[in-house]
């Protein structure tokens, strides 16, 4: 209590309040009396040293309401008029304008040499508390980094296995084919019905994709019927000299085929 | 891993909160930590020579590091944001007031002063919002306040005084020549306030 009309610096209340805890401690014969004397001398040094620094202080008096109306002259107060705010009976009157303190702030960079901050020109990712940003950015570019790495080696592989399959698709459908003819000899079938899947079109220009080689490699032929519609057979595997002849002519004719999903439907 | 490094410090020090050695072993150096000694001075060099910062150690015992401007500030040449333009202002404003008195001053003191500045804890300011938390929170965790609590005080009192990064981004004799400038007075009018701050 008093605490602060012990720390003024005129009064001598705190030599008095020791003076008499000095009186006071000759009658003390119980522990409990000590103690609390002791307690007593531990605020009173504080205290002591508040004041003690309060002394220092005052050694160039500092007027800081001075220095306060100074500084809203700086910042462009307008004292002629009255500022409409319900705080005004202690506050001395004058407009303070808008950009008050951007002028303080104006003059305060001068006297810091503060780095100015880093910004990225195109910005990178969505600003957020830097702490874990940063390390969500790390941990991103670490995993991408893994990630990519990964990745040249799957796609080996995927190359790799991809020209099997085409040529194990190609072989399975020489087989249907084949299948076909033996069971129904004579009968060429519809070019058409044996590519079409009626139920997806990319299956339909797969199976197109996949006769193609079997043409190619002259494993099958296409013709035109009576009624101009391609059909599709197997060829017959026969002597040398007639394959040759025949692949060498039929390799000779290059038809393209065009099919687009309305045609297909 | 110094351009790593140098690239990993300009970025968090944009809120200008001390940079932890264990965020730079943690994210940056990751594996390399017997060579952290050298590619921390490394990046202290790259900053020096090409961006004109210093990375200081402000703790040496919990080592953090802030990053300053080697250079002067050059009269009118700024790109700085409004916000960060007024928060300094309010800031030199504090510890100009907190030097004059004596480098340390009680948290009612303070607020008396800026209360003439129009400037209240309670309120809600038109340009700093909730000032008592700018104050108290954001200039203290920048390090540029730094706050004590004063011991058997009941309600708890704080005192202030000027943190690490003010008194590496500044000077006493910087504050007393604004205050002198905005006084209108020599430097000398405040006798020991001078001779303190060495000038």
């Amino acid at each position: 209590e008093n605490r602060e009309a012990m720390l003024n610096s005129k009064s001598n209340r705190l030599t008095e309040a020791l003076e008499e805890a000095n009186r006071l401690f000759d009658g003390v014969c119980r522990a409990r009396e000590a103690a609390l004397d002791a307690q007593f001398l531990v605020i009173a040094s504080n205290i002591g040293k508040e004041k003690a620094n309060e002394l220092h202080s005052e050694m160039s008096a500092f007027d800081s309401t001075a220095f306060a109306e100074d500084l809203l002259t700086f910042m462009g107060i307008n004292r002629t008029e009255v500022e409409e705010t319900d705080d005004s009976e202690d506050v001395p009157g004058g407009f303070l304008p808008s950009d008050a303190w951007q002028t303080m702030g104006e003059e305060a960079l001068k006297y810091f040499r503060r780095a100015p901050t880093f910004h990225y020109m195109m910005g990178s990712f969505k600003s957020e508390p830097p702490v874990p940003k940063q390390r969500i950015e790390r941990q991103k570019k670490a995993s991408r980094g893994k990630a990519e790495r990964a990745m040249p080696a799957q796609l080996k592989k995927m190359e790799e296995s991809h020209q099997e399959a085409t040529e194990k698709e190609v072989e399975r459908i020489l087989r249907i084919l084949q299948t076909h003819f033996e069971n129904d000899p004579n009968t060429p079938i519809s070019f058409f019905d044996f590519v079409i899947d009626p139920n997806s079109f990319a299956r339909t220009v797969e199976n197109m994709f996949h006769v193609s080689f079997l043409i190619r490699d002259g494993l099958a032929k296409i013709k035109l019927d009576e009624d101009e519609l391609p059909i599709i057979e197997p060829t017959k595997p026969s002597g040398g000299g007639e394959e040759d002849s025949r692949a060498g002519a039929g390799a000779r004719n290059q038809v393209v085929i065009s099919l687009d999903q309305k045609e297909w439907k | 891993q110094v351009s790593e490094l140098v690239q990993f410090l300009l970025v968090k020090d944009q809120k200008k909160i001390p940079i932890k050695r264990a965020d730079i072993l943690k994210n940056v150096i990751r594996e390399y930590r017997d060579a952290y000694s050298e590619i921390v001075n490394k990046a202290g060099r790259t900053l020096q020579e090409v961006f004109g910062l210093q990375l200081v150690e402000i703790d040496t015992k919990r080592h953090t590091y802030i990053l300053i401007n080697n250079l002067r500030r050059a009269e009118g040449e700024y790109l700085c944001r409004d916000k960060e333009k007024e928060k300094m202002g309010l800031l030199l404003v504090i510890l100009s007031f907190i030097f004059m008195k004596g480098n340390s001053v009680k948290d009612s003191a303070l607020w008396e002063f800026l209360h003439l500045l129009r400037v209240y804890p309670g309120k809600q300011h038109r340009v700093f919002g909730d000032v008592r938390k700018l104050v108290m929170e954001e200039f203290v965790r920048q390090k540029y306040l730094e706050t004590t609590p004063i011991p058997l005080t009941d309600p708890p009192e704080f005192k202030y005084q000027w943190g690490p990064r003010a008194e590496k981004e500044t000077s006493k004799k910087d504050v007393l020549t604004f205050v002198a400038k905005i006084q209108g007075k020599d430097p000398t009018f405040w006798a020991s306030q001078y001779s303190e701050a060495g000038a």
